[in-house]
């Protein structure tokens, strides 16, 4: 078969396949699962939850006027700089710090010798809220180039700059692995995130097509546009703490953990936050340094990272290596794919990168093997970065698999459905919903795919190379069980309580619109909290699952609330409808009235006024009956609760397919992303302006990371050599194209309480091996390194 | 070093008189001591734009300007830009619509450049926009909506000020 008849074929065959999401293309972004909700009666009666509504807070956003962790205001509160260690290894001798003390304003300066005293935290494998174990001042070894050996606190954050600058640290010197290239470096696998079925090996070595390929990425880091900061509050035996977090439950029991106090004493606010990307849901060390010291004080302490650094104080993604061999037919069908991974990891402490997470379960394969390995370096702890282990997973199976259709001179998109997992083929369980095929179908319409000429370097204009690529991806569902509170005031004020926070996503928004559908009101009369631990226990705001906990949970307590309310005007004597059965009531705009009297009735508030109250409370979670608190302080506090993909014997996730031209100069080697398009199966949408805004989030993320972002490190002695803003460059405004996404999700109501899928993350998924398939289909040259950079094309 | 100065700074029309260490930039005098936390602090050293204010009517970065500085001079920050009855610039209605935010962490500087750049005549093509507005990084991506908003509220000025 040549490969235009193959195009031919397969245009038709997936636009057979997807007819409604083509449609979608054309339509653009406005379809959405408002459409998808209309040919489901269950939920077609819902006029708030789907809706294009604008982002509640926004108003406080744009005006200055919403207060960010650290920007409360307290009465005489101390600045606090931390110190870091310009050596990767060894140990410290002395900090001299008589110069620093002797500055006016300088309150007290703590180092391994003078040290504020932490308790190791409990991190989230062991059962506890920490993202890493270490534990700054509390021995003088050094881990790596730019921890924290030092903290300073005077009365302004100019005297604590100046002092901080005049330490004088004298370190014995030690021997250190800087990076996962240096040849002192020793990898450990990591057998249980291992996967295995049929013989790979021997399936790979008889295979008539072969691809194999290394893949790699840089260190990359979230930077939040919101530095990592917080003001810590000792008083009276508690402590409270603004803290820009993913995760107050988190949060709060990790201080708990530092400071050895009852977790009861502890309060953690963070009403809104500038940003975390996985970065913000562990409280990171430098929170412990700002606590111990407002303890020791007994004052309020701000601690703010300086931007320089928050790429030590806490790690971003660790750079990645992955082998991956993929074995098929002449036909296309893949037999074998043989993988195996190594991430960073910190010298003493243990991060996987699960670079398989997307590998092993994308196309139906009979035989594969994947294995992960870490290798320790001197390097901070790294973290999560947005899809932590699916985007580095897709990186390298995605543009493999495109190595693959040139070697099969197939067409990408025909070589992805000719191997289409019908279940899940990691557990053999069967997928709650994967709109993948019309995710293709509506992604290549939209950007023209069936017009490109796949041959490399054959399209042009000018000077410029062009180039079409695609790839796609997968994000887990993750759930945990979570609460929330409705309130009523006799003002008539509705209120929704949650601890969650909104780190950008649309939770203020989307859980105004949960609540006011059940009630009856318009979503912008409900008012929610949220960013507290004092308020109703919430799981974290990472792992793309927090709209769906809390949509659930928002759902289940203003069903209660509603029943609450018709029950209250049923039964309260002093109630004017205490004649009726509840029965025989109906909550609608607002208003409780007998059902068989479509007007009159009583108003919420008239209702609380006329029984006397000035609030009524109503809770509602989504725990299993009979929880117990220990149960529900586990879901809030750590990751006991969690449920991953495979929870009830199906396979949860939301699927991408991503597309984008590139244009490359022929003479410069420059690329530039030209058009992005994607089409996503994150299920029900219940804010499509918000989900897009998320989605074209990502996509633009996946785009500094594939040309633009890369953390260097000083060979000589493991410092990060760009740490800041103008050295480690993201995608700003004229980096960007224009993006288009289109929905293709349908309600999964397997995968949660109210349907949804995951959003957040899946944006990013794809976007890297989708750029670098384009860069090739441009110049035919296989770039295998993020970032692509000119000198990788020359 | 670090003695402590009396100045009197005028932002937003009102007349702040604040002792500061005269190493403080406009930055921290506002966020620290003006209780004025609108305008954000991203990289406090002038690569992220987070910090943009409009002195004399310009933009700025603020973390690269001390606050004695712009003594006698009039700072106009983020939440100055609403009329005494509280009726908010187009730019502001303009982000809200098209969501040009998600965090909101770099939108007060996002809309102090919006409104430079309008005014500098730099707002008539989205290129222009997009290079003009390429000072203020906004890590949640919202550059598509950032551009929408600043070309749907440019020409609405411009309406508004033919009638
Ligand atoms: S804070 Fe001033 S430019 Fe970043
Ligand atoms: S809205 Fe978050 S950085 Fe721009």
């Amino acid at each position: 078969m040549t490969q235009n008849n193959a195009f031919e074929l397969n245009r038709r065959t997936v636009m057979k396949l997807g007819v409604g999401a083509a449609a979608a293309a054309t339509a653009g972004v406005n379809l959405s699962s408002e459409k998808a909700l209309a040919n489901n009666p269950a939920k077609s009666q819902s006029p708030a939850l789907g809706a294009r509504l604008s982002r509640a807070e926004g108003p406080l956003k744009v005006s200055g006027q919403a207060r960010y962790a650290i920007e409360q205001k307290l009465e005489n509160m101390a600045y606090g700089v931390t110190v870091q260690s310009t050596r990767p290894a060894g140990r410290i001798v002395s900090i001299d710090t008589s110069a620093a003390k002797a500055l006016p304003g300088v309150v007290d300066v703590y180092t391994p010798q003078n040290a504020l005293k932490l308790n190791k935290p409990t991190v989230y494998s062991k059962g506890g809220g920490a993202t890493e174990e270490f534990t700054p001042l509390q021995d003088d070894v050094i881990r790596f180039n730019g921890m924290h050996i030092a903290l300073v606190v005077a009365e302004t954050f100019e005297q604590a700059m100046e002092a901080a600058s005049l330490l004088k640290v004298e370190y014995e010197a030690g021997d250190a692995i800087v990076d996962f290239n240096d040849p002192k470096a020793k990898s450990q696998p990591i057998d249980a995130m291992a996967a295995a079925w049929g013989d790979a090996a021997t399936a790979l070595a008889n295979a008539e097509v072969k691809v194999d390929v290394t893949y790699t990425t840089s260190r990359e880091y979230n930077v939040p546009m919101e530095p990592h900061a917080c003001i810590a509050s000792w008083d009276n035996g508690k402590m409270t703490v603004w803290e820009p977090s993913q995760w107050v439950g988190g949060a709060r029991r990790v201080v708990s953990d530092w400071l050895g106090i009852d977790i009861e004493d502890v309060r953690v606010i963070s009403p809104y936050v500038g940003g975390g990307f996985g970065s913000k849901i562990g409280a990171h060390p430098h929170v412990g340094l700002a606590c111990a010291a407002s303890r020791k004080l007994g004052r309020p302490v701000k601690v703010s990272l300086t931007r320089p650094q928050t790429f030590t104080g806490l790690g971003g993604r660790p750079a990645t290596r992955q082998n991956l061999s993929i074995g098929a037919t002449k036909e296309g069908k893949i037999v074998s794919i043989v993988h195996e991974s190594w991430n960073e990891t910190a010298i003493d402490e243990l991060h996987v990168e699960a670079c398989n997470n997307v590998t092993k379960i994308m196309y139906a394969t009979p035989n594969l093997s994947s294995r992960l390995n870490v290798v320790p370096v001197h390097t901070v702890q790294p973290g999560w970065k947005r899809a932590p282990g699916e985007n580095p997973s897709a990186y390298a199976l995605e543009c493999a698999i495109d190595e693959l259709a040139y070697a099969l001179e197939m067409d990408p998109i025909t070589l992805r459905l000719a191997n289409w997992a019908d279940i899940d083929p990691s557990s053999k369980l069967p997928w709650t919903t994967r709109q993948l095929r019309e995710a293709y179908a509506a992604g290549a319409d939209a950007i023209g795919w069936w017009k490109r000429n796949p041959k490399p370097r054959s399209m042009r204009e000018g000077r410029e190379l062009i180039g079409f690529g695609m790839a796609s991806g997968a994000y887990p569902m993750l759930r945990t069980a979570s609460e929330a509170k409705i309130v009523f005031h006799v003002s008539g004020q509705i209120e929704v309580l949650s601890g969650g926070t909104d780190i950008g996503t649309g939770t203020y928004t989307i859980l105004a619109q949960t609540a006011a559908d059940v009630l009856g009101v318009p979503a912008e009369t409900v008012a929610v909290r949220l960013g507290d631990t004092i308020l109703p226990r919430s799981a974290l705001a990472g792992g793309s699952q927090q709209a769906n906990n809390l949509t659930g949970a928002v759902d289940r307590a203003a069903k209660n609330a509603r029943a609450a309310l018709l029950s209250l005007a049923a039964t309260d004597p002093k109630s004017p409808l205490a004649a009726s059965k509840v029965t025989e009531l109906t909550l609608e705009n607002g208003r409780v009235r007998p059902t068989r009297r479509p007007s009159g009735g009583i108003s919420i508030a008239d209702l609380l006024k006329a029984v006397g109250r000035n609030t009524l409370e109503v809770e509602g979670n989504t725990f299993a009956p009979g929880a117990s608190e220990e149960m529900k302080n586990g879901a809030d506090r750590s990751f006991a609760q969690m449920k991953a993909s495979l929870e009830g014997g199906v396979s949860a996730h939301s699927w991408c397919a991503q597309f984008v031209e590139v244009r490359v100069d022929e003479d410069f080697g420059t690329i530039r992303v030209k058009r992005m398009v994607a089409a996503f199966d994150s299920g029900r949408i219940f804010n499509p302006k918000l989900a897009e805004s998320q989605w074209i989030g990502g996509m633009i993320m996946g785009l500094g990371q594939t040309l633009l972002e890369e953390g260097h490190v000083d060979q000589r002695d493991g410092r990060t050599v760009n740490a800041n803003f103008a050295d480690y460059a993201v995608p700003v405004n004229a980096d960007v194209p224009g993006v288009q996404v289109i929905s293709v999700g349908i309600p999964d109501f397997q995968a949660s309480a109210l349907g949804g899928k995951g959003v957040g993350e899946i944006g990013v998924v794809g976007v890297a091996p989708a750029i670098g398939n384009a860069v090739f289909h441009a110049t035919g040259k296989r770039v295998r390194s993020l970032p692509i950079t000119l000198e990788k094309l020359a | 070093m670090s003695a402590a100065r009396q100045l009197s700074l005028e932002v937003n029309g009102k007349r702040h008189n604040l002792q500061l260490d005269i190493r403080t930039t406009l930055l921290d005098a506002l966020r620290e001591h003006a209780d004025l936390p609108g305008t954000k602090k991203g990289c406090d050293q002038g690569q992220c734009g987070a910090c943009t204010v409009h002195v004399d009517g310009e933009r700025v970065l603020s973390c690269l300007t001390l606050a004695a500085q712009v003594e006698g001079r009039q700072v106009t920050t983020i939440e100055g830009l609403q009329t005494a009855d509280g009726v908010m610039h187009a730019v502001q209605t303009a982000f809200i619509e098209h969501d040009a935010f998600q965090c909101g962490y770099c939108t007060p500087g996002q809309i102090m450049s919006a409104i430079a750049c309008i005014r500098e005549g730099h707002a008539g093509t989205d290129d222009d926009i997009r290079e003009y507005m390429s000072g203020n990084i906004c890590r949640c991506g919202a550059y598509p909506h950032i551009v929408a908003a600043v070309r749907d509220a440019a020409s609405r000025l411009k309406t508004e000020r033919a009638l």
